[in-house]
């Protein structure tokens, strides 16, 4: 009896926080352990372990509050900003907990760049934005500058409409120009990771397309986590989606799979509108 | 008709009226202050018609002359009062305030006179102003130039001739010739023996130091001895050519007529500008008063500060606040940035900007003693006795001067540098600061490239803000360096050029001083206004450059909206 319900309790965490994907070693970028979030006393994760493939376009997903943009912060270690977060489980990138007391935050960040739902250009001219992490990272030699930041707007596919006027001030771009700006000034600090959290929603839908094309052409370097609301582009973009709510990560699939043949009934009830 | 009332203050009507009427008033306060500041001190300089007239007063009769400063009625009870006969349908009389000049005849150089006892008011073309350095304005008559004693050429008319302009141009003449004499006995008295007298005491001092230090080095001592040699020959030359340059200066002087009939004689050298008002036209006149104005801000004062200019008190003014933004941006900024980016928000921090903001509002005599105690006494105590003991007892740094002066003020200002910039700093957008960490940036590079910048606009309304209140300040300046006259500048050519123990005028402190403490009350008036006028355009002028760096820093800076 009490071993029937202990394997009761194995299998529910299985089916609650863990993924029914399996990657191969050499297959997986990051790495999440059992991990929880407090904000104070409030616990807004509640152990989520899973893997986030490498090269490929992972999509978070999920009513508002449920945790999702709090795990995407998670990887960069933006929460270590808000005084009442604590976390415990771990991380893994590169067999290394990015929540290691000897983990340099700001190295962190290099590798997984992070953009944000608002467009966030800096008062600065669009060269000196994209030139803004090679110069903190000391680098002095302009050659070497110039042809960063022209791949990265190239990447960005920014590059045809901005470079008559690199050295006027980015707040003058339009919203969509500016998010791709904001991607290309990530991307040319050289990350492994890209986390995209809602990229387009403050965008209108052509802007928001450009976006989603420049998402697949980056896949092929970047490992990229998207964390979206909308449905539909998760649908268009990601190769994997994760489904979450309340905290709890509900299902972790391809993304073809899961918005088709969901093996849990809350992400049935979630794709279908029925709810959040 | 009720109902027409209650519809018109329901349109709200009446709240538009009375922010408009609100704004009415400021603008009238401030134009009518500005315009009445500005006519009373600028009028000054105008050279007004000289009047000569009989002044009849208890059965004598005397000539006056002088112009009319001002115009008022006195009641006849009061001139009753005064032993003076006023019919009894009377009610009250016009007088008038004449600037007689004379000093040195009189003993005053100014006299009410009754309007209804003037008779034989007249404008004579002849009559002469002249301004001296000594005794105040003269008018009179020009009746001859003296030259080493002999008279050079004369005149006795009261029409304008010929020999009389003959007359006019060698005075003309004489006066150049002495002025320029007189700028080079003051280029080697201030110049010339200024560094040399500035060099003796500094070796004074050095050989002092080495006798407090037990230092015996024979060679430096010689060296030095040599140099005091060296430099008291060259004293002996300049006291020479002085010597001779005062025999040239005061060959030539005037005799001058005066409204009593007397003959006096004034010495060429001691003029400093000749006019015949009267005969002036409106061009010739604005030239004068251009000139006037000009002496006003580029000049020295004369004759207790109630003559000549206010330049040294402009300088200092500017010094002063200069120095004092140096000293309280950094400090302020710093502040604010460690209270706002890195403290752990809570009681502490909150009761620390509590009291920040409390200190703005400390009387600012308070922070007057404080500098005068702390500053001036234990600081510039400590100072004299650890690095000038050679100078002792005369204080170095434990006196009042600029540096005290300075940082007082910077005292007195911090706390409104610090709320600025706290507020400019709360302004910068959350998503630039996670922008630029995400980057891989640290805090503190976060906080230089984009934080900083981003806040300096702030950083300059808060300066603004401080140049304001510094630039006002007069009573905490009293007590930790500001003076009635300062014998030199506190930047000049003598090494080390900026000179931050010495003293400094002020303008707010020579408005209080020209207004109060002047002996000569009639004379110093137009002169406070003037000043007054000045220090609004100095202020302003600050300002006005502070806010054209904000606006450049605010165009280069725009963050996004919302």
């Amino acid at each position: 009896m009490s071993q029937v319900k202990k394997a009761n309790v194995d299998l529910s965490s299985i089916i609650k926080n863990q993924q029914n994907l399996k990657f191969a070693d050499e297959q997986i970028m990051l790495h999440t352990q059992d991990l929880k979030v407090f904000y104070g006393e409030k616990e807004a994760l509640h152990g989520v372990t899973m893997d986030i493939p490498r090269n490929r376009v992972t999509a978070f997903i999920g009513p508002s509050g449920c945790g999702k943009s709090t795990l995407l912060r998670c990887f960069n270690r933006m929460n270590d900003l808000v005084d009442s977060c604590s976390i415990t489980g771990q991380i893994i990138l590169d067999n290394q907990n990015i929540y290691e007391k000897n983990v340099e935050v700001a190295e962190l960040r290099r590798r997984v760049g992070m953009v944000f739902q608002k467009p966030n250009p800096f008062p600065k001219s669009i060269y000196e934005n994209v030139a803004y992490g090679l110069r903190i990272q000391g680098v002095k030699k302009k050659r070497l500058i110039d042809e960063v930041v022209e791949w990265a707007l190239k990447s960005a596919a920014l590059w045809d409409e901005v470079k008559d006027r690199l050295h006027e001030s980015a707040l003058g771009l339009s919203g969509g120009q500016q998010q791709r700006l904001v991607i290309a000034r990530t991307i040319a600090v050289k990350p492994e990771v890209l986390l995209l959290d809602e990229p387009a929603s403050a965008l209108d839908p052509i802007s928001t397309l450009k976006i989603e094309e420049l998402i697949h052409e980056l896949k092929k370097d970047f490992t990229i986590i998207i964390v979206t609301h909308n449905m539909q582009q998760a649908a268009r973009v990601s190769d994997y989606t994760a489904f979450m709510y309340m905290g709890d990560l509900i299902e972790f699939g391809v993304t073809d799979t899961l918005f088709t043949n969901p093996e849990k009934k809350q992400t049935e009830d979630y794709i279908t509108g029925r709810f959040g | 008709m009720k109902t027409s009332v209650s519809s018109w203050v329901k349109s709200g009507s009446p709240w538009i009226w009375l922010n408009a009427g609100a704004v009415a008033i400021c603008v009238i306060m401030v134009v009518s202050l500005i315009g009445l500041i500005g006519a009373r001190g600028l009028a000054h300089f105008w050279p007004a018609d000289v009047m000569q007239a009989t002044y009849t007063e208890r059965g004598n009769s005397r000539t006056v002359i002088g112009e009319i400063v001002q115009i008022e009625q006195v009641s006849a009870i009061q001139l009753r009062d005064a032993g003076i006969e006023v019919a009894t349908d009377i009610d009250s009389l016009e007088r008038k305030l004449v600037k007689t000049g004379n000093r040195d005849i009189g003993g005053i150089d100014f006299s009410w006179v009754l309007d209804r006892d003037l008779s034989d008011v007249s404008t004579p073309q002849m009559l002469f102003t002249a301004e001296r350095y000594e005794w105040g304005n003269l008018y009179g008559y020009l009746r001859s130039v003296k030259q080493a004693d002999k008279i050079a050429l004369e005149y006795k008319g009261y029409e304008p001739s010929d020999a009389y302009t003959k007359l006019w141009k060698l005075l003309n003449q004489s006066l150049t010739r002495a002025s320029n004499l007189k700028a080079h006995i003051l280029d080697i008295e201030k110049h010339d023996i200024g560094s040399i007298n500035y060099e003796l005491e500094r070796l004074r001092l050095k050989q002092r130091r080495m006798e407090i230090d037990g230092d015996t080095d024979s060679q430096t001592l010689a060296a030095m001895a040599r140099r005091k040699i060296e430099l008291s020959e060259q004293y002996q030359v300049l006291e020479e050519q002085l010597i001779s340059l005062y025999a040239e200066i005061n060959r030539d002087s005037i005799d001058v007529e005066v409204s009593t009939g007397d003959i006096i004689s004034v010495p060429v050298a001691n003029l400093v500008r000749i006019f015949r008002a009267n005969s002036m036209g409106v061009w010739q006149k604005s030239l004068h008063y251009l000139e006037k104005i000009w002496e006003f801000v580029s000049q020295d004062p004369r004759e207790a500060n109630t003559e000549g200019g206010i330049f040294p008190a402009i300088f200092g003014t500017v010094m002063m606040v200069i120095l004092m933004s140096i000293m309280v941006t950094p400090f302020g900024v710093v502040a604010a940035v460690y209270l706002s980016e890195y403290a752990k928000q809570g009681f502490t921090t909150r009761f620390i900007r509590i009291a920040v903001n409390n200190l703005a509002g400390v009387p600012s005599i308070v922070y007057g003693v404080f500098g005068l105690g702390f500053f001036v006494y234990v600081l510039g105590g400590s100072i004299d006795q650890l690095f000038y003991p050679e100078a002792l007892p005369s204080p170095t740094f434990g006196t009042g001067g600029l540096l005290w002066a300075s940082i007082t003020l910077a005292l007195l200002t911090v706390p409104v540098v610090i709320v600025a910039t706290e507020e400019g700093l709360s302004r910068v957008p959350k998503s630039l600061k996670e922008g630029s960490l995400a980057l891989g940036a640290t805090k503190a590079e976060t906080l230089f490239k984009i934080i900083l910048p981003m806040t300096s606009p702030a950083m300059m309304t808060g300066v603004i803000l401080a140049i304001a209140r510094a630039a006002g300040e007069v009573a905490p300046l009293m007590l930790v360096g500001v003076v009635k006259l300062a014998p030199t500048l506190p930047l000049n050519m003598n090494y080390p050029y900026l000179h931050l123990d010495q003293k400094i005028m002020h303008l707010g402190f020579h408005i209080f001083d020209v207004g109060f403490q002047s002996p000569n009350v009639e004379a110093a008036r137009p002169l406070v206004y003037a000043t007054a006028f000045l220090l609004i355009l100095v202020i302003a002028l600050l300002n006005l450059s502070a806010v054209a760096i904000r606006n450049r820093l605010r165009e280069k800076y725009k963050a996004l909206e919302v």
